[in-house]
This record gives C-alpha cells, sequence and structure tokens, in this order.
C-alpha cells in the first residue's frame, strides 16, 4: 500500500471486535495476576508501569498543585489587607483584656500538663521514623477515597507503610512509584484495619463506609464487649494484632454502639481523628510492622 | 489514525487525567466529582469511531488503573467497552448537534456508575442501591454531563482542526 493511498484513520488492519476481545482477555489476565500476586510486592508489571506514570502524571500533578496553593494564597492574602487592617485596632483592644486572662490561663495549661502526664497514653509513635508528604491528587472516581503523595521509592516509601495526619491514622500505601504514592485512606470502602478500644483493650474491625462518612463517621463491627463497658468517646487505636499497622496508633473515637443481631459482638460508628475533607499535608511513618514472612497470616487488614 | 492525532489523543488524555485528581476535586461539589476521564472517552469515542473509542478507553482506564485501581485492569476494561460502545454509536448519530453527545455522556456515565456499583460494592454485600443512586451515580451523573457541555466542544474542536490540516496537507502531496 502506497502511503498516498493510504488514508488517516485505514491503517488499522485489525477489525475492532478482534480488537475489543484481545483487549478483554488482556485486561482479564491483567487483573488475574495482581489479584493473585501478594499485596505487599509489587506485580511484575507494576514497577515499569509506575516509573512511566512517575514520569508523565506525577511532575504535572505536583506542579498543578503548587502553583494551585500559592496561587490560592497569594489571593487570600490580598483580599484580607483591608480586612486585617480593621481588625489591627480592633485587636490592639482586645489585647489588653487577653494578657490578663492569659495569666489565668497560665495556670491552668501547667495543670493540664500535669494531668495529661498521669494520663500518659502510651506515647508511642512519637519515636517512629517520619517522613511529611504533600497530597498531589485524589481519586478520579467517587467511590473509594485514596490519594496520591509526592514522596515515593526515593524517599524511601514501601507498599504497607503507614500514614497520618493531625495526630490520627489516615490510612497505608498501597503503590508505589519512583517520586509518587498512592495511599488508601481507612475511610475507603475497601478499608479493613484491625483496631482496639484503648480503655477496655478490646479487638474490634474499623471498616471504611462511603455511606456513613459524609456524616463523618467510620464504622467499627466485631467488637467483643461483654460487659458493655464501651461507650461513646473512647479512644480507639490500631490493634497489636493488625498485620499491617502498628500499634497504638489513634484511629478516632467512638460515637455510638449498637448490639449486633447475634448478640456476640456489636458494632457502631467512630468519629475518625483525622480530618479526611481537608488533607493537605501527610506524615508517612518510614518503620514498617515487621510480622513473620510465612507461617501467621493474618487475614485482619485486607484490601478488599 | 495519524501519529499527530496518537499524540495529541495521549496528551489530551493526561491533561484531563491530571484536572481531574487536581483542579476537579476543588469543585467537589456535595462530595461528587465529574467524571472527565469518561467525558474524555465517550467524546472521542463518538467523534472518532468504535476503535478509535476502544483503544481511547482502554488507554485512559489503565491510567486510572495504574494510580487509583484496587486491580490493575478493571477500570481499563469498563472504559474500552464504553468507548466501544459509545463508538458504535458515532455511525448512527454523528452530526453538529449538541444535545446526542450530552445525552450519550450522561447515560454513559450512569451505566459506569451502575457498574462500578454492582462490581465493586454489591458483590461485597452492599445492597442499600437507593442510598449510592441517589448520592453517587445521579449527582455524578448530571455533574458529569454538565461539564461536558463545556468539554465536548473543545475536543470537538481540536479534532476538526487537525482533521482540517491533514486534509490540506494530502491535498498539497497529491
Amino acid at each position: 500500500m502506497s502511503p498516498i493511498i493510504r488514508r488517516t484513520g485505514e491503517d488499522f488492519r485489525i477489525p475492532s471486535k478482534y480488537l475489543l476481545s484481545i483487549l478483554s482477555v488482556l485486561s482479564v489476565i491483567l487483573m488475574l495476576v495482581t489479584f493473585s500476586v501478594e499485596r505487599s510486592k509489587l506485580g511484575p508489571f507494576e514497577g515499569p508501569l509506575n516509573a512511566f506514570a512517575g514520569v508523565f502524571i506525577a511532575p504535572l500533578q505536583r506542579g498543578i498543585t503548587t502553583v494551585g496553593t500559592s496561587l490560592k494564597k497569594t489571593s487570600d492574602r490580598l483580599s484580607e489587607i483591608t480586612k486585617l487592617l480593621d481588625e489591627n485596632e480592633r485587636l490592639k483592644k482586645e489585647i489588653e483584656d487577653l494578657k490578663i486572662e492569659n495569666s489565668k490561663l497560665e495556670q491552668d495549661k501547667y495543670e493540664l500538663t500535669k494531668l495529661r502526664e498521669l494520663y500518659a497514653l502510651q506515647d508511642d509513635y512519637g519515636n517512629y521514623k517520619k517522613i511529611g508528604a504533600r497530597v498531589t491528587g485524589r481519586d478520579s472516581g467517587n467511590w473509594f477515597s485514596t490519594f496520591t503523595i509526592d514522596k515515593g521509592e526515593d524517599q524511601g516509601i514501601k507498599v504497607d507503610m503507614n500514614v497520618l495526619a493531625d495526630g490520627g491514622l489516615v490510612g497505608r500505601v498501597i503503590k508505589v512509584g519512583p517520586d509518587w504514592a498512592t495511599v488508601q485512606s481507612i475511610i475507603s470502602d475497601n478499608s479493613y484495619v484491625s483496631g482496639m478500644v484503648l480503655s477496655t483493650q478490646d479487638i474490634l474491625m474499623v471498616k471504611g463506609n462511603l455511606n456513613k462518612y459524609e456524616k463523618g463517621a467510620i464504622s467499627f463491627t466485631d467488637l467483643k464487649d461483654r460487659t458493655g463497658a464501651v461507650k461513646a468517646g473512647d479512644k480507639v487505636v490500631t490493634s497489636y494484632i493488625s498485620s499491617k499497622y502498628l500499634p497504638g496508633i489513634l484511629i478516632g473515637y467512638v460515637y455510638s454502639v449498637n448490639d449486633d443481631n447475634n448478640n456476640i459482638t456489636k458494632s457502631g460508628n467512630i468519629t475518625p481523628a483525622a480530618d479526611f475533607a481537608h488533607l493537605n499535608d501527610v506524615l508517612v511513618i518510614l518503620d514498617q510492622k515487621q510480622i513473620p514472612k510465612d507461617g501467621l497470616e493474618h487475614k485482619t487488614d485486607s484490601n478488599d | 489514525m495519524s501519529i499527530r492525532r496518537i499524540l495529541l489523543n495521549f496528551i489530551i488524555m493526561i491533561l484531563t487525567f491530571t484536572l481531574q485528581t487536581t483542579v476537579f476535586r476543588v469543585f467537589a461539589f456535595g462530595g461528587v466529582v465529574p467524571n472527565l476521564m469518561l467525558v474524555f472517552v465517550t467524546s472521542i469515542a463518538f467523534i472518532r469511531g468504535d476503535k478509535v473509542g476502544l483503544l481511547t478507553g482502554f488507554v485512559s482506564g489503565f491510567l486510572v488503573d495504574i494510580f487509583f485501581g484496587a486491580i490493575l485492569g478493571f477500570y481499563a476494561l469498563l472504559f474500552m467497552y464504553i468507548g466501544f460502545f459509545v463508538g458504535k454509536l458515532h455511525e448512527v448519530f454523528y452530526s453538529q448537534n449538541m444535545a446526542i453527545p450530552i445525552a450519550i455522556i450522561s447515560v454513559a456515565d450512569f451505566i459506569y456508575g451502575f457498574a462500578c456499583y454492582v462490581l465493586q460494592f454489591l458483590l461485597r454485600n452492599e445492597f442499600d442501591i437507593g442510598y449510592y443512586m441517589m448520592n453517587i451515580i445521579i449527582p455524578e451523573m448530571v455533574y458529569t454531563a454538565m461539564v461536558g457541555i463545556f468539554y465536548y466542544p473543545v475536543v470537538l474542536k481540536i479534532h476538526e482542526r487537525i482533521f482540517d490540516k491533514e486534509q490540506r496537507s494530502e491535498k498539497k502531496f497529491v
């Protein structure tokens, strides 16, 4: 076929039906392979694919996010100057009042730190090695809650590392590229975290729920609490038997507890500690939970 | 399909994906984000026919899979079939009328949302279809169609421009 006669749009000679079936089979094979490969490892295709994505998408995402943030900051600043001048006058007067109040509060603060020390919430995630990261992109759909961050393999991030924000658990890394990573948040409908009520040490399963999150809650199930000691306001942290999450990370606070139909377990809602609607900067814990390579196969946390 | 078009589609696709994951998240309305990727695949498929539609769908879906898919290949498959069937409509309906592509985008997004629900939620025993319908699928459909009103003409313009150029250059050589 001479290049002059060949018209645009006609040089693909495979009929579209065959192309459709070939690509369908390819996708199904890909699904089966990713499904069967162990979750904590990268699949055979993921390495090169993630590198590709890192070249094309990650820099763009990062750029737009940076520009967007700085633009918003500048416009906010400009609009606020006039407001600030008025406010300045008012605030000067307030300072006097506050000085008096301050001395009173300082006393309260001293008392508070004393009490906090007494309460001593095993301050354990202070000494993990952490790295800060910026959220660069969110899930393209509306069904699950995952997001990308601007740190990746080159900064030492690995799959299954825990992610925090506002002192509470946000999720864990599920995919890593050279300079980006995808984080699945605990509010995502396909996320399960093994948790523990801090006051009673009862184990429960925290499950993200699309339905409930709009009301600001995530659900928990499988709480075995015979005595009914767990009540609203109790702290929920990650449990010691979790296979993917480090123990003792704050998840949130119990909001409501209901009896299940089987009268053995209880379920209910948790208010998460992290503010998922305004995630901008997160911390990734570089330490990972050490579990035996084989043998004990915990099914406590899973992906779907 | 000329190299120029493939390259152009690829660039538009990457821009669309980046916009969707960064800027459009800010415009989320009631927690729902318009599905720009789907508008892109549907527009291309409607303008260019089934083969280009299914290829574009496959590549775009794959991009979503790489970043956000739990299983590699799921969105690729879904977008590919949407591209293919919308591409089939190309021969039947192709016209300059805006109403038809927008209607097709809405229907495609509804099917996309429904397929997502059935395959990823219903199969995990989440039966509350009314909730998902009223809070995710239908709002997303309306929002996506609204975005489509602005997005589709842009894609169409770019493709017409390229097509004109190719025809002109062909004439020059012949």
